[in-house]
């Protein structure tokens, strides 16, 4: 029996904004346990929740991102739950007004584009971190409290792949939107996929499973596919599918089993009395919008048509939001953006791969590149000088017009010194000419290196191949 | 509707990590047959169902009750504040016995 698999995914997304969903308490990542915390944070009596502007701003863009219905009223309400990584008991959710509802991102799996429907966007906090250890559990509450969206999908997902393309998309609206980081190995993305089989043709829902942990777009293909077969397998073997909740093991690349879920948790949601419903109005929201930052596929679109880049060359230099600012800074100034695009693909990429360094950390600053470009656009320097000033910016920092002079980096273009050097190396071996002649190619090779070697290798090489095939010729 | 008895309340006290006197139970009883002999008169109004719970009557949408994305120092609680408030902490956090697996 052939089965068609269920899938929806829960993502929360951890926003990158100075301070907490509601409290002012700074957020640093990496900061000393327990240091970015307020009363609110750990529930001190009288503390009370203030919502933070910009996380219903970045809420409103991904929403706008995801073409979904935004609400021109936030409303708040409690999810209640008695444990540690919350010392209020509760969690400040929007369970029945989420800011955003029915809209649908398109992912693009093997070049056929598919429409996945997505529920609702809604804003709460993070809870504390939580490290267990072999009896005892230690708890930073400086996460406590972080705003998060959680979006939700319907659960129009098929296969590992499409749920794995549907992450990658929401991880680049996000990063492009620059609402968060969405480093899933940080944690700042965070994906729950509930999956369930049934038979093809069947209408009627199979027992769904849960699972968690998924720290990279790989695992949560690698996860669903091995969680398709086991049901499967279970199915034909007459096995019931139990309602629980299994994490990925990565080593093994499969799930195992965390818990059984008997029933479900009842959170006693209630409207939160503390924040009243918060008119932020038609105008607010398109503000959020219109200053919004330009999506990946907006860009893109930019790339192709403005700088008339081809499309394989513009998806490479959009592989990252800081790669493609960097592009963006480097032809700022100057319009040869098809050669500036080609140095940073093959030079600049060339050094951070081989080097494992990110673009954010390159001390290269874009008008560097641009000025190197330009140098060897103008022919005042040939592409071995250009590769050795490169080499030189990245260790000295200096820009390549002072570098061309400290190494002396000129090209020799004169014509007729060219044509004086190139007539005595043939004098200093008469035979080249008719070796030439005789089809002996490499004469031509034997000639130019001859003719660098003596001007050390700065000669202008496309016009030296031009004299010295015409003085072989004579 | 679940029935209201000693045991039930003697489980939530469990849960809620208290216990109380026998005297007090019945107490309690007494009080929450009260209540839902209300809850009861209160079922029979029609259409109950159909409304929404209301919670905030009015929406006042001339104040702007966002706040700005800016952290105040003085807020801040200073890590001994923290530690202090906990029964058991190690290397700046909070101590708890495991109780996930």
């Amino acid at each position: 029996m052939n089965f068609e698999a269920i899938i929806g995914l829960e993502i929360h997304v951890e926003m990158k904004t100075h301070t907490k969903m509601f409290s002012s308490a700074p957020i640093k990542f990496k900061a000393e346990p327990n240091t970015n915390i307020t009363y609110l944070d750990l529930a001190y009596p009288g503390s009370l929740p203030r919502v933070n502007k910009n996380a219903v701003i970045n809420a409103i863009r991904v929403c706008n991102a995801l073409h979904m219905e935004i609400d021109d009223t936030l409303y708040f309400d409690r999810k209640n739950y008695f444990y540690a990584d919350l010392p209020k008991g509760y969690q400040i959710t929007q369970q029945f007004r989420p800011i955003g509802q029915k809209g649908y991102l398109e992912i693009d799996v093997d070049g056929e584009k598919k429409r996945i429907k997505v529920e609702r966007l809604h804003m709460e906090e993070d809870t504390a971190m939580q490290h267990h250890y072999s009896d005892y559990t230690l708890l930073d509450y400086n996460r406590a409290g972080i705003p998060l969206v959680e979006i939700v999908s319907y659960p129009e997902i098929r296969n590992g792949k499409e749920a794995r393309k549907y992450v990658e998309k929401i991880k680049e609206i996000v990063t492009y939107l620059d609402v968060s980081d969405g480093k899933m190995e940080n944690g700042s993305l965070r994906c729950d996929v509930n999956i369930s089989l049934r038979p093809y043709g069947s209408d009627k829902f199979g027992t769904k499973v849960e699972v968690k942990n998924l720290n990279s777009t790989a695992n949560i293909e690698a996860a669903i596919d091995f969680e398709m077969s086991r049901q499967a397998a279970c199915l034909l073997k007459g096995i019931e599918i139990h309602q629980e909740t299994r994490r990925f093991d990565e080593l093994k690349k499969e799930t195992v089993l965390m818990r059984t879920k008997t029933e479900a948790a009842d959170y006693k949601y209630f409207s939160e009395g503390n924040i009243p419903p918060i008119f932020i109005g038609k105008d607010f929201i398109n503000r959020a919008i219109e200053t919004s930052n330009e999506l990946y596929d907006q860009k893109l679109e930019r790339f192709l048509n403005e700088y008339k880049l081809n499309e394989v060359d513009a998806r490479i230099l959009l592989s990252s939001k800081e790669l493609s600012i960097y592009y963006d800074e480097a032809v700022k100034n100057n319009d040869n953006y098809q050669q500036i695009a080609n140095f940073i693909i093959s030079e600049v990429l060339g050094y951070l791969n081989k080097n494992e360094i990110e673009i954010s950390n390159f001390n290269v600053k874009p008008d560097d590149i641009s000025d190197l470009v330009n140098l060897l656009i103008k022919k005042e320097i040939n592409s071995k000088q250009g590769k050795d000033i490169f080499a030189k910016m990245i260790e000295t920092n200096k820009s390549p017009l002072v570098l061309k002079e400290e190494m002396g980096a000129t090209i020799i273009s004169d014509p007729e010194k060219i044509r004086t050097d190139i007539i005595e190396i043939i004098k200093e071996n008469p035979t080249l000419p008719d070796d030439y002649k005789n089809g002996k190619t490499r004469a031509q090779g034997f000639v130019m290196g001859l003719l660098m070697k003596k001007n050390k290798g700065k000669v202008d090489p496309i016009l030296a191949n031009k004299l010295i095939v015409e003085e072989l010729l004579k | 509707m679940k029935e209201v008895n000693k045991n039930v309340l003697k489980d939530a006290a469990l849960r809620l990590m208290f216990d109380m006197k026998d005297e007090e139970y019945e107490t309690l009883l007494n009080e929450f047959d009260i209540i839902i002999k209300q809850l009861v008169l209160m079922d029979e109004i029609k259409g109950l169902n159909d409304i929404e719970p209301m919670s905030f009557p009015y929406i006042d949408e001339s104040f702007n009750l966002l706040r700005d994305d800016e952290e105040i120092k003085e807020t801040l609680l200073n890590k001994e504040e923290v530690l202090n408030i906990a029964k058991n902490t190690k290397e700046g956090q909070i101590k708890l016995p495991k109780v996930v697996n």
